[in-house]
């Protein structure tokens, strides 16, 4: 009685089993991504009086307090020529991976309105997080060049690279925003443990203190954590930028690729859940 | 009877959805640890296996007591709920407008409106085109610069509607949406329903006023307890449904 092609024209609901469908679908919304931190930053921002100013003001209060405690109380900048410059080097770029692990983290839970009216591919919720951080680092790092030039480096040919770094860098925080993002969507308490896991992070990531004076550890573990700590090989990147501080093509190579891995592996990871995000 | 020539929108088959909810502890840290079963998740068995087809132009409504599992079916239907087992096939991507969200609460309608638009996949030139007219539509005045978490759910369903309706959909899921709605705004909706559904479009709707349903729907779905109880022209489904109630 039915006609066999009536059906001809249906196509299955899901799209997450094609990665093909699903970039594209991403990529056709390219604008919701770019507009969406937007939203966020004016909603976060909304009821303080210097409203974006504490961009800036919040890492340059970390900065003053690592260089009183590291700087001045346990002189951990001995040998460290400009030692102003290299801790706010390294204090913006952690905070920049640290915020878009977080942010990641609680895109799902915090879009749950969103995801249910509109249908879309959710990996854009943790893009549009690493997009809008990366929008205010590029601020940041005008600071950042502030300092440089205010402690006596002048510009270099090196600043040119800048973007460059930035990629690889995204690449890095963009996996752990997707892998962040479906963790704390399965067990809320991951919110919680975060904060802890980026500060025993910062302390093996060379933020404060060059790592490479600690890395004749007894213990093996720790020895190779820091060793594949991807983020001290970032820092290195945005140190030879602004401070000149040589660096290893080898190493540069090797965490590089392994970022785009953690990137390929994170989206993966992410995109298997897709379905799940947002049902309670 | 003659076959239907017109094509299929929706075919579900053997769909079946359960979801968790979350936070309904049932011990404290130690049951949950010593004894799985006592998870912080409930698993709820909503739709329970349900197979039809729609077909394109077909106005559809969806009746059942509450709990019945018919705004759970529109969300599965609509992808933004997954199946559980069982397969949704479409012909376009469905549009579903629910009440019960908020979009971005602490953001204007306007933006929210901009916002939608660019999350259903209008690069940003298009939605500044569209947002005007979809702006007007709304008709809600200078409230719509007004962060949505002072609306009335009444005003909340507009914006919602404007963004369901904002490309036109071949497929438009519509969950209890219209029923917080003022006469004049359920005017203006009705007519743009009535327009999609004339374009060859297709319509699924959940109401519990069955006059209203009536209106907008020749065929219905009775779902009880997550099954079809009964698939069939309205007035029929509606006479055996009120006779149980």
């Amino acid at each position: 009685m039915e006609t066999p092609d009536i059906a001809a024209g249906l196509r299955p609901l899901d799209i997450s089993t094609s990665s093909r469908a699903y970039l594209e679908a991403m990529w056709r919304r390219r604008d919701f991504a770019v507009a969406m931190p937007a939203e966020s930053v004016r909603a976060r921002h909304q009821n303080t009086f210097l409203g974006n100013v504490w961009h800036l003001v919040n890492p340059l209060l970390t900065v003053a307090v690592y260089l009183i405690v590291f700087g001045g109380l346990l002189g951990v900048n001995r040998g460290i020529p400009n030692y102003l410059l290299w801790l706010t080097t390294g204090v913006f770029a952690y905070r920049l991976t640290s915020n878009c692990v977080l942010g990641g983290a609680t895109s799902i839970s915090a879009n749950l309105g969103l995801m249910r009216a509109v249908r879309f591919p959710r990996a854009l919720l943790p893009v549009s997080v690493v997009i809008g951080e990366v929008m205010t680092f590029t601020f940041e790092l005008g600071a950042v060049a502030l300092v440089a030039l205010g402690t006596g480096e002048g510009i270099s040919r090196r600043w040119l690279a800048l973007p460059l770094v930035l990629v690889v860098h995204s690449m890095l925080n963009l996996g752990g925003a997707f892998i962040a993002a479906r963790l704390n969507d399965s067990y809320r308490d991951m919110q919680q443990i975060i904060p802890f896991v980026f500060r025993l992070l910062q302390f093996l990531s060379g933020v404060m203190y060059p790592i490479e004076r600690y890395l004749n550890t007894s213990h093996a573990w720790l020895h190779r954590l820091i060793v594949w700590n991807p983020i001290v090989r970032i820092l290195d990147l945005y140190r030879w930028v602004f401070l000149g501080t040589p660096i290893n093509p080898m190493e540069t190579l090797q965490s590089i690729l392994l970022c785009a891995a953690i990137l390929v592996i994170g989206f993966r990871f992410f995109v298997a859940a897709e379905y799940r995000y947002g049902r309670q | 009877m003659s076959p239907d020539p017109r094509q299929l929108s929706i075919r579900a088959t053997d769909v079946t959805v359960d979801y968790e909810v979350r936070g309904d502890a049932k011990g404290g840290l130690r049951a949950r640890l010593v004894d799985r079963s006592a998870s912080r998740t409930t698993l709820v068995h909503a739709v329970r296996g349900v197979t039809f087809d729609v077909r394109e132009g077909e106005a559809v409504g969806l009746i059942g007591f509450n709990g019945s599992g018919k705004s759970t079916l529109l969300s599965a239907l609509a992808g933004v709920l997954p199946v559980t087992s069982g397969e949704v096939l479409v012909a376009e991507e469905p549009r579903l407008m629910g009440v019960g969200a908020a979009l971005l609460s602490q953001a204007s309608g306007y933006r929210n409106i901009r916002l939608g638009c660019l999350a259903l996949g209008m690069t940003a030139d298009e939605a500044d085109d569209r947002v005007d007219e979809l702006v007007e539509f709304t008709g809600l005045g200078e409230a719509i610069h007004r962060p949505l978490n002072t609306y009335s759910s009444g005003m909340r369903a507009r914006v919602h509607f404007v963004l369901a309706t904002a490309i036109t959909p071949k497929i438009l899921l519509i969950d209890e949406a219209l029923a917080v709605g003022d006469r004049r705004f359920r005017a203006t909706s009705r007519q743009r329903i009535e327009e999609i559904i004339s374009g060859a479009g297709t319509l699924l709707m959940v109401n519990h006023s069955l006059p209203e349903l009536r209106t907008y729907c020749e065929r219905a779905l009775w779902l009880d307890e997550g099954l079809i109880r009964l698939d069939g022209p309205i007035d029929e489904v509606i006479e055996a449904y009120s006779a149980e109630g």
